[in-house]
């Protein structure tokens, strides 16, 4: 009996280990997100979010997900919006505050889930990676173009552009030389 | 012997095939739940009330274990229910656990509904001219699992009787299931070369050999085989059609009700319970005739 109770004891610790590093959130909880007021002497920048190019791909779009309550008629999930940029902000952090703070659903896998230490986009608005086409999935640009490197990398600056374009051709469709282009050379 | 166990081994075959198929390959809530209770229907009919029930133990935990987990990987849904660690755990995936449980546990009951009815005799009498090793393999493969567990049994029994960890404690019971876990891989290892080498023995697999066997295929198995045939091709046909789709995420989808669904769905009703007919109608003849002595 000695040794079930000090099993039992073991158990109990390591469960509350796990809870303790778990955090629950409420939903209205997890989507209450202070958003700061812009001042006249407050940094700035802007975020969008699109799916223009699946419109053009319909008929590639998986069947579940056909029609105007996950792809918005114009392709707009977010239109330019401008929010205020905190000290040491990147890409993802104000991506993650804007898709709270308008209540987008969002799913990505953590900076150390995976072996480029950044955050990666693997959804928004229900509309996945591969959810259009093998090709297909979220990109990112800043002020027009594509950073080769994951969005939690990206330091941002007073007056950037960033824009969330979703993409069913590797990008090509969306203008992202970097990776159409140097294959079309080849 | 049970009735259906009679019919000529191919017939059970294709039967079997066809129905672990069909719920192995359908995320249909509707067409999981007939399966589920057409596969303990039949194991109803065929084991011990008893031993049916008390295999409850072991499905319902493992079926909510499922259902539990699904949530924790994916985050797909448009009902969020709460957030974890920043990551909704959302009803649509719950419930698509849920669907990957039972599905897992009618799969489960089909197979030990094979298990009884298809014993290794039969799939070797099948198979063993064609690909003799291959079928032996199989076979053994098949017949691993019940055969793992009689053995532990057995040396659970004796170890009991020989006063190893034979206290109440928990945690003592865990440690001797280490120890006869342990003893049983070398045991089913040991096990499966003596089967290959007495197989070999006795001449398996060359040519010339010839066997012995009861079964012939009559105008019943025809019959059987037929319907079961026509059956699956009608199902198969409604599925190509799309009755039987079934999407969890974003949003949950309708199950369709169109004619051509409901004849899908009482197509398949039909065939995933011609077991659990067959050996009720046995019963009620036998009963039947016994009422009359």
């Amino acid at each position: 009996m000695k040794k079930d109770l000090l099993a039992l004891g073991f158990i109990v610790l390591a469960i509350a280990l796990i809870l303790s590093g778990t955090k629950f959130q409420t939903v209205d909880e997890y989507y209450m997100t202070h958003i700061d007021d812009i001042t006249p002497d407050s940094k700035t920048v802007t975020i969008s979010i699109r799916c223009d190019t699946i419109l053009d791909n319909w008929n590639d779009l998986v069947p579940e997900l056909q029609s105007d309550e996950f792809v918005p008629q114009d392709g707009v999930i977010l239109p330019e919006t401008a929010y205020v940029l905190r000290e040491g902000d990147t890409a993802f952090d104000i991506t993650d505050r804007a898709v709270r703070y308008n209540k987008i659903q969002m799913e990505y896998q953590g900076a150390n889930m995976n072996s480029y230490g950044s955050v990666y986009i693997q959804g928004i608005h229900y509309l996945y990676e591969f959810s259009c086409g093998p090709l297909s999935g979220w990109m990112y640009r800043v002020n027009g173009v594509f950073p080769n490197y994951g969005c939690s990398k990206y330091e941002l600056k007073d007056g950037d552009i960033i824009e969330w374009v979703y993409t069913c051709d590797l990008g090509r469709d969306v203008g992202c030389i970097w990776m159409g282009g140097e294959w079309e050379e080849e | 012997m049970k009735l259906f166990a009679t019919y000529h081994p191919s017939v059970l075959l294709v039967y079997f095939i066809g129905v672990i198929g069909i719920t192995m390959f359908t995320m249909n809530p509707l067409l999981l739940l007939i399966s589920f209770l057409g596969a303990f229907g039949f194991a109803i009919q065929l084991e011990n009330k008893q031993i049916v029930f008390a295999s409850f133990a072991f499905y319902i935990p493992m079926f909510f274990l499922i259902s539990v987990t699904n949530p924790l990987f994916s985050h797909n849904g448009v009902t969020p229910l709460f957030f974890l660690n920043d990551q909704p755990v959302t009803l649509e995936a719950m419930l698509y656990g849920a669907a990957i449980g039972g599905m897992i546990v009618s799969v489960m009951y089909w197979c030990r509904c094979y298990n009884l009815i298809m014993t290794s005799d039969k799939f070797i009498y099948l198979f063993g001219k064609v690909i003799p090793k291959l079928s032996l393999v199989i076979s053994m493969a098949i017949r691993f699992v019940p055969l793992f567990i009689k053995q532990i049994k057995h040396i659970s029994t004796v170890q009991k009787t020989m006063g190893i960890y034979a206290t109440k404690s928990i945690v003592d019971r865990v440690l001797s299931g280490f120890r006869i876990f342990s003893a049983m891989i070398t045991w089913s290892l040991e096990n499966a070369v003596d089967t290959a080498a007495s197989m070999r023995a006795r001449g398996y697999g060359l040519s010339g050999r010839t066997n012995f066997s009861l079964f012939r295929f009559t105008l019943r198995d025809g019959i059987m085989l037929s319907v079961i045939l026509a059956l699956l091709i009608t199902a198969l046909i409604g599925n190509n059609m799309g009755v039987l789709d079934y999407s969890f995420y974003p949003r949950m989808s309708r199950i369709q009700i169109s004619p051509l669904a409901i004849i899908t769905y009482i197509t398949l009703l039909t065939l995933l319970f011609i077991p659990f007919v067959v050996e009720v109608e046995e019963n009620r003849k036998w009963n039947y005739y016994i009422s009359k002595i």
